[in-house]
């Protein structure tokens, strides 16, 4: 299977892990095309996201030797089986890269006729998407099954941004569904909807999110083995009577999400004690 | 024979030309307005717009509500007539009985969040002066009142509506008889302008024209028909069937894409206030009169509206038909209403994802509001942003503080209930 990966930044944790997957089962990817990692854009949008102090947190893990125990963390823990190796962890795409020997090409917009044309020089089977540009139509159209995607709850339920925070507040099973992109907003057929049921261990909103996105990963080299196999196909959505596209949460409601979170750990763990 | 176009053209201009005096009048505006100028020319060149723009709160709402507050409490003259605007240019206006009247709901509903009795004396005062200007028709004026504009008054349907909601609250917190003996004349006049179709037109309507947003004035009439449902029950059924009858014609407006003929303002474009407006009108009269109909036809445009937010991170100040080319200035008070009608949404839907959009369009608003200025200036909401956008250019306006006050306290009242409901949802620990 001929797979490329595309992501937001060679210092995708996301990708790398991704990348890492898809070799270990034996499908080293043939290219990866990456957005820069000092863009205006992305770096505004992470400010906006995260703040100041963690983006210079996340800039000085990637950046500065870690100290210590010598050896490099990853920032999201549950990635880091996955971006271990012999001689520390890899810490960038351009590292898994030179590792497994595929090349990594740097675009301002993964739509842009360059991109296509790099992309078709590839010649991909799937591409699998871990962050960057809304995707249009010239691109979903080269790869020969289409661009798989893990979305971080399940469709089609809750699409859109914040999706674990409105599983929760919604009262929806925490999930994630594997799908290929379309031209709408996680509206693409489902290849796998996956409950994930140990959100009760979770100890905050990004522990959740950091467990889901390895809990992705993981249900995405599924796919991508039943593909390769012909056991799986994908299957459309079901038509909803109404929108059900979720956007960016305003902290307070994520805050009440985060309460939901932790008033539901006891109830489940004394639910395990008994069964 | 001048045609009407050619009317509205020299009024603007008369008008431009007694705000441009203004500056010769009083030279001392020049440096708030020069500061105002460049600051939002600073903002606009460097500001960044993305995914996560308002998702957190940078200043709260609690106070951002007692600037709003102090705004309107500052500009209440002595008779109680609350000004149109502060005009950067001519300082403030004469008072705008239309606005006066639909400020009362919110000081009352401010005294109670806040506790605050001089809220309570402003609405009282506010009562009084629009008492002592209702016509013998039962109609109240159009335009500003004070002493540059003479005794002749014009009524209005649409500001008798709009004063018509301030005297049904001003009754219910008072219980005084001769509130309500106002406000059913009131009443009673606007069912005798309105047309058979349901509209208002002729000349008590704006331009002579029927207009979709005196879905305000049914509002009223349905707010009023509550009211007077104990104590007047004969006329009561009457103000309900007149709102009802206005509600059915502003609904015959409503296109499948969501979008509402019928502003209809000539020499205008259509702003989101008026947008807001009708929406507004149509959502509380459906909740008033138990029309799911309504109810839903204001989800359907506003989750539109609520779609463009979400992707541009503001609301344009004015649309061409089926909200295609949004203008570039922000109507802060069409913003401010949105936030209403999204929060009311989510009140009679229990979808959340109208209050996920409210509470960022408040973070948005409340980031604009001028924290230290000097008076007329801090604490209030300017017509545009920038400043110079083409809906009330150069002017902080007394509506505007209206509606954000009414989204930050709706938003209180919404969040608060939340609270308890998870609170209550919660198993007992015994």
């Amino acid at each position: 299977m001929r797979i490329v990966v595309l992501c937001s930044s060679v210092y995708s944790e996301t990708a790398c892990a991704m990348a890492v997957q898809m070799a270990k089962l034996g499908h080293i990817p043939v290219g990866a095309l990456t957005l820069p990692t000092l863009d205006r854009g992305t770096l505004l949008r992470k400010l906006g996201q995260w703040g100041a102090r963690d983006v210079v947190h996340y800039a000085r893990t990637k950046l500065i030797p870690q100290s210590g125990d010598g050896r490099a963390h990853a920032n999201n823990l549950h990635l880091q089986p996955l971006l271990n190796r012999e001689e520390g962890m890899f810490r960038s795409l351009r590292e898994v890269a030179s590792f497994y020997g595929f090349p990594v090409a740097v675009c301002n917009d993964q739509n842009a006729p360059g991109s296509i044309a790099q992309l078709r020089e590839w010649s991909p089977d799937l591409i699998i998407f871990t962050g960057g540009n809304i995707l249009r139509k010239q691109l979903l159209e080269v790869p020969r099954l289409g661009v798989l995607n893990a979305h971080l709850g399940l469709l089609p339920e809750v699409r859109g941004m914040s999706s674990p925070e409105w599983s929760l507040l919604k009262h929806i099973p925490v999930g994630v569904t594997i799908h290929y992109v379309d031209a709408g907003i996680d509206t693409g057929p489902v290849l796998r909807r996956s409950e994930f049921t140990d959100a009760a261990r979770c100890e905050s909103l990004s522990d959740l999110r950091n467990r889901l996105i390895a809990f992705g990963i993981e249900k995405v080299a599924e796919v991508v083995d039943g593909l390769n196999r012909g056991t799986i196909s994908a299957t459309p959505q079901s038509a909803l009577d109404e929108d059900r596209q979720c956007f960016v949460m305003h902290e307070w409601l994520q805050a009440r999400a985060a309460e939901r979170l932790t008033t539901r750990r006891p109830a489940v763990v004394a639910e395990t004690a008994n069964g | 024979m001048k045609s009407s176009k050619d009317n509205v053209i020299g009024g603007e201009i008369a008008k431009a030309l007694t705000e441009a005096t203004g500056l010769l009048r009083r030279p001392q505006r020049v440096f708030p307005l020069v500061q105002k100028l460049v600051s939002d020319k600073v903002r606009v060149t460097f500001e960044q717009r993305h995914l996560y723009s308002y998702s957190t709160t940078k200043r709260p709402s609690g106070d951002v509500l007692n600037s709003l507050l102090r705004w309107i409490l500052d500009a209440q003259r002595p008779n109680g007539g609350i000004p149109a605007y502060y005009s950067l240019l001519t300082g403030y206006s004469e008072s705008y009985p239309e606005v006066t009247g639909y400020i009362v709901p919110t000081l009352y509903d401010f005294a109670r969040a806040a506790g605050d009795d001089g809220a309570v004396v402003a609405a009282e005062r506010a009562t009084r002066w629009l008492l002592s200007l209702q016509m013998s028709t039962g109609a109240f004026p159009a335009g500003l009142r004070g002493e540059s504009t003479g005794d002749e008054a014009v009524p209005s349907v649409f500001n008798t509506g709009q004063i018509l909601q301030g005297l049904v609250r001003a009754h219910t917190e008072t219980n005084r008889p001769e509130i309500l003996q106002a406000a059913i004349a009131a009443g009673n006049w606007l069912i005798e302008m309105q047309q058979a179709n349901g509209s208002w037109s002729g000349p008590a309507a704006y331009q002579n024209a029927p207009h979709t947003y005196y879905s305000m004035v049914g509002w009223a009439l349905a707010e009023l028909s509550e009211r007077a449902a104990d104590c007047h029950h004969e006329y009561s059924q009457n103000y309900g069937l007149a709102a009802e009858k206005n509600l059915d014609w502003v609904l015959a407006h409503f296109q499948p894409g969501g979008w509402v003929d019928g502003i209809n303002l000539r020499g205008h474009p259509n702003y989101l206030h008026f947008i807001a407006y009708v929406l507004q009108g149509v959502l509380e009269c459906g909740i008033l009169r138990r029309r799911s109909d309504a109810i839903d036809a204001v989800a359907k445009s506003s989750w539109v509206l609520l779609r463009k937010f979400e992707a541009i991170k503001f609301l344009p100040g004015a649309f061409d038909t089926d909200f295609k080319n949004g203008e570039r200035f922000t109507c802060l008070t069409g913003n401010a209403q949105m936030s209403c009608v999204w929060l009311r949404l989510y009140e009679v839907t229990d979808d959340l994802r109208y209050l996920n959009a409210a509470l960022k369009m408040n973070e948005m608003l409340k980031q604009l509001i001028p924290q230290r200025a000097r008076r007329g200036i801090v604490g209030g909401v300017s017509g545009s942003s920038p400043i110079w956008g083409r809906y009330q250019p150069l002017r902080y306006i007394s509506w505007g503080c209206k509606f954000f006050a009414d989204a930050l306290l709706l938003e209180q009242r919404l969040t608060r209930s939340f609270e308890a409901s998870v609170f209550e949802a919660l198993p007992c620990a015994s």
